[in-house]
C-alpha cells in the first residue's frame, strides 16, 4: 500500500491521508475518553460529594486518603497482596511453562488441560468451597496466616495460572533448543541453564505474565471481600467500593472517580513503562506459531 | 502449610490429599457448631434447629452469667463485663457515620474496645455467609431489620432474652428492632442499633413558587398527588413533582408501606406468610403514583430506572417538590442548603405512619465474649448513648421516652420525624428480603407493572410475593 | 554464555528418558501441587456441596437431585441462559471483529500507529471492577456527560431499558477488552510472512481477496484462540453486570453466574443450589469448548 502512495502527488496523498488521521484519531479519543473524563471529573465540583461539593480542588482525594484507617493501610495491603501474587505467578508459571515446553512426561497433557480448565470454572462458585478449604489450611478466617492476605494472593495467583502457564509455555517453546543445549554443555545443570540463559530469553513473556498478575491482584475486589476477615487487611478496591456508598441512597461519585483514578494511575504508568516488553511478550510466542 | 514447600514432592501430594479429607470432615464440624442438635431429620423441619439451639445456649447463659455479672439485678452499674476486651463489630456501609460515632463514644468511656468494620451494603449477605463457613464472624453483628429474621432463623445470633428483659428500661425500647430479632420460640436476640424512619419531606422554596403553603405538607394521599402536580406545573428545568426508587424494592417498602399502614390497613398477614399488596388500599397507592407518572414533570428524570443507588439525591439537589424520604437523609438535605419541610407520611385518607427501619444488633452465636459484647449493647440502649450520641446527631432515639429531648426541641425537623415513631411499623417475615428487597423481586415487578405496565397484573404478581414468603 | 553459544557441539550424553521424565515432573510439580490443593480440592468440595442442603448456617444433609431440580425450575433459569448466550454472541462478534480491524489498522509500525496501539491498549490496564465503576458514573443521569445529548433523544438513563443496559455493558467490555484481542490477533498477523502478500499483490489480487485467501486462513489459529477465550469469558460474565446493572431493569440483565450469586447469597441464600448451578455451568462449558475445538480444528484440516 505504501508503495502505491509514493507515486501520488503530495496533494492527493494529503487528501487520502486526512480522513485516515481524523478517523484513527477519533478512535483513539474514544478509547481514552472515559479515563480522561474521570480524571478531570475527580477534581470537579459535584453535588453529593462530601469532599468537593463546589469549586475545583482535591477534596475528593482528601476524602479518599482519610477514609477509615487511612488510605496507606489499604495501600500497604494492596502492595503486599499484589507482590505475593506476582511472585507466586511468576515462579509457578516459569517452572510449569518450562516443564511443558521442554519435557515430555506422563500426565503432561492432562496436567496442562487441568491448568487451562481453571478458566472454565465460575469463580463465584469456587469461592465458597475455597473459604472452607482455606480455613482448614489457616489461610482464611480467624487467625489466618498474614490475616488471610497470603490466601488471597494464592487464590488470585491460581486464577492467573491458565494464562500465565500458557504464555510461559509458548515463550519457552519459542527459544531455539540450541541455546539451551549450549548452556547445558557449558556445565550447568538444567536448573542453572534455566536460570542463567532461559530467563533472559523469556524476559518479555515474564513481563507480560507479571503485568497480568499485577493488574489482576491490584484491582480484584471479590476475592478479598470473601477471604479477608478484618478491614485492617483489606486492599484498596474494597475500601473504594465501601466509599462509593456514602449515606443511604446517595452515591459519592466524586470519591468514586478519585478512587478509580488512584487505582488506575499505577496500572497505566506500569503499562506504559513496560509496554514494549509487554507487546514483545506476546510476539515472542508467535515466532513458534 | 507454611513448611509445605520444604516437604518432598510425594509427601506434599499426600499432605494435599489429606487436607482434602480434613476439609470435608471440618465441614461436618461446622454444622455441629451452629446447630446443637443435628440429625438430618431434625434439620429438615425449618423451625426445629434454631429452637433447640436457643434453649441450650440459653441454659448455658444462665449458668455462667450470674457468677460474673450483675446482669440479673440491674442497678446503676452497667450490665455485662467491661474488662478491656477487644470486640469486633460489623455493620453495613450506609450506617457508617452513625456506627463510627457510637463506637468512638463507647471506646472513649470504656475499657472494652470495639473494632468496627464496614461492609458494602450489597455484599453484606455474602460476607456473612462467608464468615459463617470460615468461622470468622464478629462478636457483634448489625443487620437491616428486614434481613435480620432470616439470620435469626439460621441461628447466627446468641439468644439474650433474659439480658434484654432485665434492662430497667426494657418497656421503653422501640419494639420493632426487638421483634425483628425474635425467633419462633419467642427468644430475643437483638436490640436497636440505628433507627431509620421514613418521613414526608417537601421543598419549601418550590412550594412557595408553586403557590402552595410552604409550612403545610400533604395530610392525605390525594393532597400528596395534588401538591406534586403543583410543583410539576412550574415547568422548571430539571424540577419534578416527586421521585422514588422505581427499580428498588427496599426503597418502596420503606416509603410506600406507611401510606397503607397510616390508613389502618396491613401489608402482610400477621404471621408474615401472605402479601396483602393487592388490596384496595395498596392499589390506591399505585394509582396515585401512576397518575404522577403520566403527568408531565410528575416524576423526576430517571425515576423508573432508579435502583436505589441515588434515590435520595435529586431531592437533596433541590429538584423535587415532595416525596417520602429517609430521616437520616433529610437532615443531610437541609445541610446541603435545601429548605426542607417535614411531616409524618400520611395514610391514604387519614392517619399517618412510618417504616421503622434501620439496623438492629445482636451477639453472634460463635462469640466467646458474650458478656463483654452485652456491655456494649446495654450501653447502646442506655440514656447516655441514645441522648448524647444519637439524638445529639439529629438521629431517632430507640427509647420511646427519649423521643422528646433537649436536642429535638431545637429542631423542628426532628420533632416532625419523632412524632411519627409511635405509629411506626416494621414488617417481619423470614423471607421478606427475598420477596421484597432483592433486585427484581416479585414486589419490584408488582409496583413496576402497577405504575408503568399493565396494572391488571398486580393480583397475579402479588401471589408470587406470597409464594416466596411461604416457601 | 557467548563462548558456549559459539561452540555448537552435541551434548556428550543424552539424558535417559526416565531422568528427563523425572526432571519434567520436578519442574511441573509446584504447578501440579498448587492446582491440586487450591483448585481441584475446592472443585471437588463444590461438587459435594451441589448435592447437599447447604444453607448459610452450614451443611444440613444430602439433597442430591433436588438442588439441580430446584435450580432448573427457577423462574430466572432459562431467561438467564438466553441472556447469557445473547450477550456472548454480541460481545464475541464485536470484540473479535473490532480487535481484528484494529490489529490490521496498527499492524505496520510507525510513530502514529504506535500511538494508536497504546491508546487502544491503555484500557486493558484498568481493572474490570474499576472500569465498571467508571462507566457507572459515565452512564449516570446525575453526573454523566451524555445526559444532555440523550435527553434530546428522549432517553433518561442509558441503563434504563433492557437493550440499553445490554448495549451499555457491551460497550464497557469492548472498551476494556478490544485492545487485548487486538494484541492477540496482531501477534497472529505478524506471524504471516510478508512474502505471501507480496506474491499475491504481484498476481494482482485485490485487498479483499488477499484478506479472504491469505490473511483469514493463516490467522485461523489465533482467531480460534481468541474466540475460545472470548466465548468462555463472556459465558462466565459477572462483575460487569454485578456492579453496572445489578441485573436491572426487570431482571433482564442476569447472566447465569449472576443467577448463581443470587441463589447463593441474595434470594435463596442456598449455597447448595449455587454450587449445583456451578456444576451445570461447568459441564456446559466443557461441552461447548469441546465443540468449539472440534469445529475450529476441523476446519483447519480441510
Amino acid at each position: 500500500m505504501s508503495k502505491k502512495l509514493v507515486k501520488r502527488s503530495p496533494m492527493a496523498q494529503f487528501a487520502i491521508r486526512t480522513p485516515y488521521y481524523v478517523l484513527t484519531l477519533g478512535l483513539a479519543i474514544i478509547f481514552m475518553y472515559p479515563l480522561l473524563w474521570t480524571a478531570i471529573k475527580s477534581f470537579a465540583p459535584q453535588g453529593g460529594s462530601i469532599g468537593q461539593p463546589e469549586g475545583w480542588g482535591v477534596g475528593n482525594y482528601e476524602t479518599l486518603f482519610n477514609y477509615q484507617a487511612g488510605i496507606w493501610v489499604y495501600l500497604k495491603n494492596s502492595l503486599l497482596i499484589t507482590i505475593l501474587c506476582v511472585v507466586f505467578t511468576l515462579v509457578l508459571s516459569t517452572l510449569g511453562g518450562y516443564a511443558f515446553a521442554r519435557f515430555s512426561f506422563p500426565g503432561k497433557n492432562l496436567l496442562f488441560l487441568l491448568v487451562l480448565s481453571i478458566l472454565m470454572v465460575p469463580y463465584a462458585t469456587l469461592l465458597l468451597p475455597l473459604i472452607i478449604w482455606l480455613k482448614n489450611l489457616h489461610l482464611a478466617g480467624a487467625g489466618a496466616i498474614l490475616g488471610g492476605r497470603l490466601g488471597v494472593a494464592i487464590v488470585l495467583a491460581v486464577f492467573q495460572l491458565p494464562f500465565a502457564v500458557y504464555m510461559m509455555r509458548i515463550s519457552f517453546e519459542a527459544i531455539p533448543k540450541e541455546i539451551e543445549e549450549a548452556a547445558l554443555i557449558d556445565g550447568c545443570g538444567s536448573l542453572g541453564a534455566l536460570l542463567r540463559i532461559m530467563l533472559y530469553a523469556v524476559k518479555p513473556g515474564l513481563i507480560t505474565v507479571g503485568i497480568f498478575a499485577f493488574l489482576a491482584a491490584w484491582n480484584d475486589f471479590m476475592v478479598p471481600l470473601f477471604l479477608l476477615n478484618s478491614g485492617d487487611n483489606s486492599p484498596m478496591p474494597l475500601a473504594m467500593v465501601n466509599m462509593r456508598q456514602q449515606v443511604m441512597g446517595t452515591i459519592d461519585y466524586g470519591v468514586t472517580e478519585a478512587g478509580v483514578v488512584f487505582l488506575t494511575v499505577p496500572c497505566v504508568i506500569l503499562f506504559l513503562a513496560l509496554q514494549r516488553h509487554y507487546v514483545r511478550g506476546f510476539m515472542s510466542g508467535a515466532l513458534k506459531g | 502449610m507454611s513448611h509445605h514447600s520444604k516437604l518432598p514432592k510425594a509427601l506434599a501430594l499426600l499432605a494435599a490429599s489429606a487436607m482434602m479429607f480434613t476439609g470435608l470432615a471440618a465441614c461436618g464440624d461446622d454444622k455441629g457448631g451452629t446447630d446443637a442438635t443435628d440429625t438430618p431429620a431434625a434439620s429438615q423441619t425449618e423451625e426445629a434447629p434454631p429452637v433447640d439451639t436457643s434453649d441450650q445456649t440459653e441454659a448455658a447463659d444462665e449458668e455462667t452469667t450470674p457468677a460474673g455479672t450483675e446482669d440479673t439485678e440491674p442497678a446503676s452499674t452497667e450490665p455485662g463485663v467491661d474488662d478491656g476486651t477487644e470486640l469486633t463489630m460489623w455493620t453495613r456501609a450506609p450506617l457508617e457515620r452513625q456506627a463510627n460515632m457510637l463506637v468512638d463514644a463507647y471506646n472513649a468511656s470504656h475499657q472494652n474496645q470495639v473494632k468496627l468494620e464496614i461492609i458494602p451494603n450489597d455484599d453484606m449477605e455474602a460476607k456473612v455467609a462467608a464468615a459463617v463457613v470460615s468461622g470468622g464472624m464478629p462478636d457483634l453483628l448489625a443487620g437491616d431489620v428486614v434481613r435480620l429474621p432470616y439470620w435469626v432463623d439460621q441461628g447466627f445470633f446468641t439468644p439474650i432474652t433474659d439480658k434484654i428483659q432485665a434492662l430497667p428500661y426494657y418497656d421503653d425500647l422501640a419494639v420493632g428492632h426487638i421483634d425483628a430479632g425474635k425467633s419462633n420460640d419467642g427468644a430475643l436476640h437483638t436490640v436497636p442499633f440505628v433507627t431509620d424512619i421514613s418521613v414526608m419531606v417537601w421543598n419549601k422554596d418550590l412550594y412557595e413558587e408553586a403557590g402552595l403553603d410552604p409550612e403545610k405538607g400533604p395530610t392525605t394521599l390525594q393532597e400528596f398527588v395534588d401538591q406534586a402536580k403543583a410543583v410539576a406545573d412550574l415547568n422548571k428545568e430539571g424540577v419534578a413533582g416527586t421521585y422514588f426508587g422505581g427499580d428498588c424494592g427496599g426503597c418502596l417498602v420503606f416509603t410506600w408501606f406507611p401510606f397503607v399502614w397510616g390508613n389502618g390497613s396491613e401489608v402482610l398477614s400477621a404471621d408474615g406468610t401472605e402479601s396483602l399488596m393487592a388490596s384496595d388500599d395498596a392499589k390506591a397507592v399505585y394509582a396515585a403514583f401512576r397518575e404522577l407518572a403520566e403527568y408531565p414533570n410528575g416524576l423526576g428524570a430517571g425515576t423508573k430506572e432508579e435502583n436505589g443507588g441515588t434515590w435520595t439525591a435529586p431531592f437533596a439537589e433541590g429538584k423535587i417538590g415532595v416525596m417520602p424520604y429517609p430521616n437520616t437523609s433529610a437532615t443531610g438535605a437541609r445541610d446541603a442548603g435545601i429548605n426542607v419541610g417535614a411531616a409524618p407520611i400520611p395514610g391514604i385518607n387519614s392517619g399517618f405512619s412510618t417504616f421503622l427501619g434501620g439496623d438492629a444488633m445482636g451477639i453472634t452465636s460463635g462469640s466467646e465474649k458474650v458478656d463483654q459484647a452485652w456491655n456494649f449493647l446495654a450501653w447502646l440502649t442506655s440514656e447516655d448513648a441514645q441522648l448524647n450520641v444519637i439524638a445529639a446527631d439529629a438521629g431517632v432515639p430507640a427509647r420511646v421516652s427519649l423521643l422528646d429531648n433537649e436536642f429535638t426541641a431545637q429542631d423542628p425537623l426532628a420533632v416532625a420525624m419523632n412524632s411519627s415513631v409511635a405509629n411506626g411499623r416494621t414488617p417481619v417475615a423470614i423471607y421478606f428480603a427475598e420477596a421484597f428487597n432483592a433486585s427484581g423481586s416479585p414486589w419490584v415487578q408488582t409496583f413496576r407493572a402497577a405504575v408503568w405496565g399493565d396494572a391488571d397484573e398486580v393480583d397475579a404478581l402479588n401471589d408470587e410475593i406470597t409464594a416466596v414468603l411461604q416457601q | 554464555m557467548s563462548s558456549a553459544a559459539a561452540t555448537p557441539v552435541k551434548p556428550k550424553k543424552r539424558l535417559s528418558i526416565q531422568r528427563r521424565n523425572l526432571r519434567g515432573w520436578g519442574y511441573a510439580s509446584p504447578v501440579a501441587a498448587v492446582v491440586l490443593v487450591f483448585f481441584v480440592g475446592p472443585l471437588v468440595l463444590m461438587m459435594y456441596m451441589s448435592g447437599t442442603d447447604w444453607k448459610m448456617a452450614g451443611n444440613q444433609g444430602t439433597n442430591f437431585p433436588d438442588n439441580f431440580k430446584d435450580v432448573v425450575s427457577q423462574r430466572q433459569f432459562w431467561p438467564s441462559i438466553l441472556f447469557t448466550l445473547k450477550y456472548t454472541v454480541i460481545a464475541t462478534v464485536l470484540l473479535i471483529g473490532l480487535g481484528l480491524a484494529l490489529a490490521m489498522l496498527v499492524q505496520e509500525s510507525s510513530r502514529w500507529r504506535g500511538f494508536l496501539r497504546t491508546a487502544f491498549l491503555i484500557p486493558t490496564s484498568v481493572g474490570l471492577a474499576s472500569a465498571s465503576l467508571l462507566f457507572y458514573a459515565l452512564y449516570s443521569p446525575a453526573v454523566g456527560p451524555f445526559k444532555g445529548i440523550l435527553a434530546k433523544f428522549g432517553v433518561d438513563a442509558i441503563l434504563g431499558t433492557s437493550w440499553g443496559a445490554l448495549i451499555g455493558t457491551v460497550f464497557l467490555i469492548v472498551w476494556r477488552y478490544t485492545g487485548f484481542y487486538m494484541l492477540l490477533l496482531l501477534v497472529g498477523l505478524q506471524g504471516i510472512s510478508g512474502d505471501l502478500y507480496e506474491a499475491a499483490r504481484i498476481d494482482g489480487a485485490s485487498s479483499g481477496q488477499i484478506f479472504r485467501k491469505i490473511t483469514f486462513p493463516l490467522l485461523r489459529p489465533s482467531l480460534a484462540l481468541c474466540i475460545i477465550m472470548c466465548v468462555t469469558g463472556s459465558l462466565l460474565a459477572f462483575d460487569q453486570f454485578y456492579i453496572l446493572t445489578k441485573g436491572a431493569p426487570d431482571n433482564s440483565t442476569i447472566t447465569v453466574v449472576y443467577l448463581l450469586y443470587k441463589l447463593a447469597f441474595e434470594t435463596k441464600k442456598h449455597l447448595g443450589m449455587g454450587a449445583a448451578l456451578g456444576v451445570i455451568i461447568l459441564i456446559a462449558l466443557v461441552l461447548i469448548n469441546i465443540f468449539q475445538l472440534k469445529v475450529l480444528r476441523g476446519d483447519e484440516d480441510e
